[in-house]
């Protein structure tokens, strides 16, 4: 265990070493929050009560859904620079790497997405322990989800990079889009509905907007989100597992 | 390109029709030549990409090695910006035609020129970015804020009216004066709404891409004089 958060702290420390990313990533939430926030949610006014809370959420779900995103992709870079051999050399079993790994995404995601959470709550009103770790525990579960995801992608890097990458960008694209991330399920069309609720990040944010106390009426039922991304967290953990076990060794992106 | 216009199309097609149900039905053909404007960016913008790899893979020493002047590279590069992103949201406008009932179709064609020059002048800013990137990947810093904050402050999602109401005047001016929001703004007037051509907007459209293009392209040829001088940017 302590090699597995060796290699976890190793990782952490590249990346808090560079603190650019998280400036940026908190610069353009509160930019996207101040301007497009703000003056979309009085264009929508009475049409959907507090579309601005209801928008801040969704802005923290697309960071939690890049943090995860950016975790896959380092991943598939470890594999393209040749450094994967080497981690795979250490005295640490596949499945302690994947932990190393997931350890990794979660302070990814935790350093950029919480000040936005608390900064939002505070402003709000809204800022309570409870209400913050609760908020902050379903974007961690469907922050592993997608990782989990984005990590059993991967496969389709050691083919081709390039492929991956637009795989990457479509699948991002219907995974936003089709889901109520920025909009509730309710105002979508009938013809769009059905494909929304393929999506995860349907549940994550229906879940964590409920969890914050927006309208229930608005969202899907919290169980059911609850339970489907704990289902996604763990199914697609374990398929990265089988595949950092069966299929890594030995590859290199192409 | 398949994945770029799968990116609009799911923009025009999904987004921009759920915020029509949800804010006004007009709304959607409001936004539907603002999602053609950024189809552009982000075809420009590949520029500075390609420009940023081959700086970074050594793929420019090859470059340097062709039998064509330095000033002609940048220039290839600055025009294939440009074509890129007229190229592109001339498919998206066609696209678009089908969503929103386009009311002069000659002014969409008169209108390529200005988006040609507007691409120039994106694909300079971004080419820009790209060789003043000396470490890692600041570039993908530079890029994501640049596009962030173009689109943003832009009309692309509202009107300059709804901005200059709830924002302080700055960031109305900032917007009115984006090349993103007078592109946005020329193609719903003159395509959407069939006016006449807005020829005071276009000259500002002209005056905001040069400069860009022009400083791309100055930003880029110094990079390339260093490297022929230097060994290394």
């Amino acid at each position: 265990m302590n090699r597995v958060l060796n290699l976890a702290a190793f990782n952490i420390r590249v990346l808090l070493g560079d603190p650019t990313w998280f400036i940026l990533s908190w610069a353009l939430f509160a930019l996207q929050l101040a301007v497009y926030g703000s003056l979309i949610s009085r264009l929508v006014g009475s049409n959907l009560p507090n579309y601005f809370f209801f928008y801040s959420i969704g802005l923290m779900i697309i960071v939690v859904f890049e943090s995860a995103e950016d975790v896959g992709r380092h991943f598939v870079e470890h594999a393209h620079e040749g450094e994967l051999p080497y981690f795979l050399s250490l005295p640490v079993s596949r499945s302690g790497f994947l932990v190393a790994q997931a350890i990794y995404g979660v302070v990814n995601t935790l350093v950029k997405v919480a000040p936005p959470l608390l900064a939002v709550l505070f402003i709000w009103g809204n800022l309570t322990v409870s209400g913050a770790l609760f908020a902050l525990a379903a974007l961690f579960l469907l922050g592993l989800g997608i990782t989990g995801t984005m990590v059993s992608l991967s496969f389709i890097a050691f083919k081709a990079v390039d492929i991956y990458m637009a795989v990457l960008a479509g699948l991002s694209a219907l995974l936003i889009r089709f889901s109520t991330v920025f909009y509730p399920l309710a105002i979508m069309p009938n013809y769009y509905s059905p494909v929304s609720v393929l999506s995860p990040l349907t549940y994550g944010a229906d879940l964590t907007r409920w969890v914050l106390g927006f309208d229930p009426k608005y969202l899907l039922n919290p169980v059911l989100a609850a339970v489907v991304v704990t289902a996604i967290a763990v199914s697609t953990l374990s398929l990265s597992a089988r595949i950092v076990d069966k299929i890594i060794e030995g590859v290199k992106a192409a | 390109m398949a994945v770029l216009i799968s990116l609009s199309l799911s923009d025009m097609l999904v987004t921009a029709l759920v915020m029509g149900r949800m804010i006004s039905p007009e709304y959607f053909s409001f936004l539907v030549p603002g999602i053609v404007t950024v189809g552009l960016f982000t075809a420009a913008t590949d520029t500075g990409r390609r420009i940023w790899l081959a700086l970074r893979e050594g793929v420019v020493q090859y470059y340097m090695t062709l039998p064509i002047r330095t000033s002609g590279l940048v220039v290839a590069y600055i025009i294939s910006g440009g074509l890129g992103g007229v190229v592109y949201s001339s498919a998206l406008l066609i696209i678009a035609s089908f969503a929103v009932h386009p009311h002069n179709i000659l002014n969409a064609i008169l209108l390529l020129p200005f988006m040609f020059v507007l691409a120039t002048g994106i694909a300079g800013l971004a080419a820009f970015f790209a060789s003043i990137s000396r470490r890692g990947e600041i570039y993908w810093v530079y890029a994501q804020a640049l596009q962030v904050t173009l689109v943003t402050i832009s009309t692309i999602f509202y009107s300059a009216q709804t901005i200059s109401r709830y924002l302080p005047g700055p960031i109305a001016t900032i917007a009115d004066y984006n090349p993103l929001s007078l592109a946005a703004t020329a193609l719903r007037d003159s395509v959407f709404s069939g006016e006449l051509l807005n020829t005071t907007l276009l000259s500002n459209l002209l005056a905001t891409s040069l400069p860009l293009a022009a400083l791309g392209a100055l930003a880029y040829w110094v990079i390339l004089r260093t490297l022929r001088l230097r060994g290394k940017p």
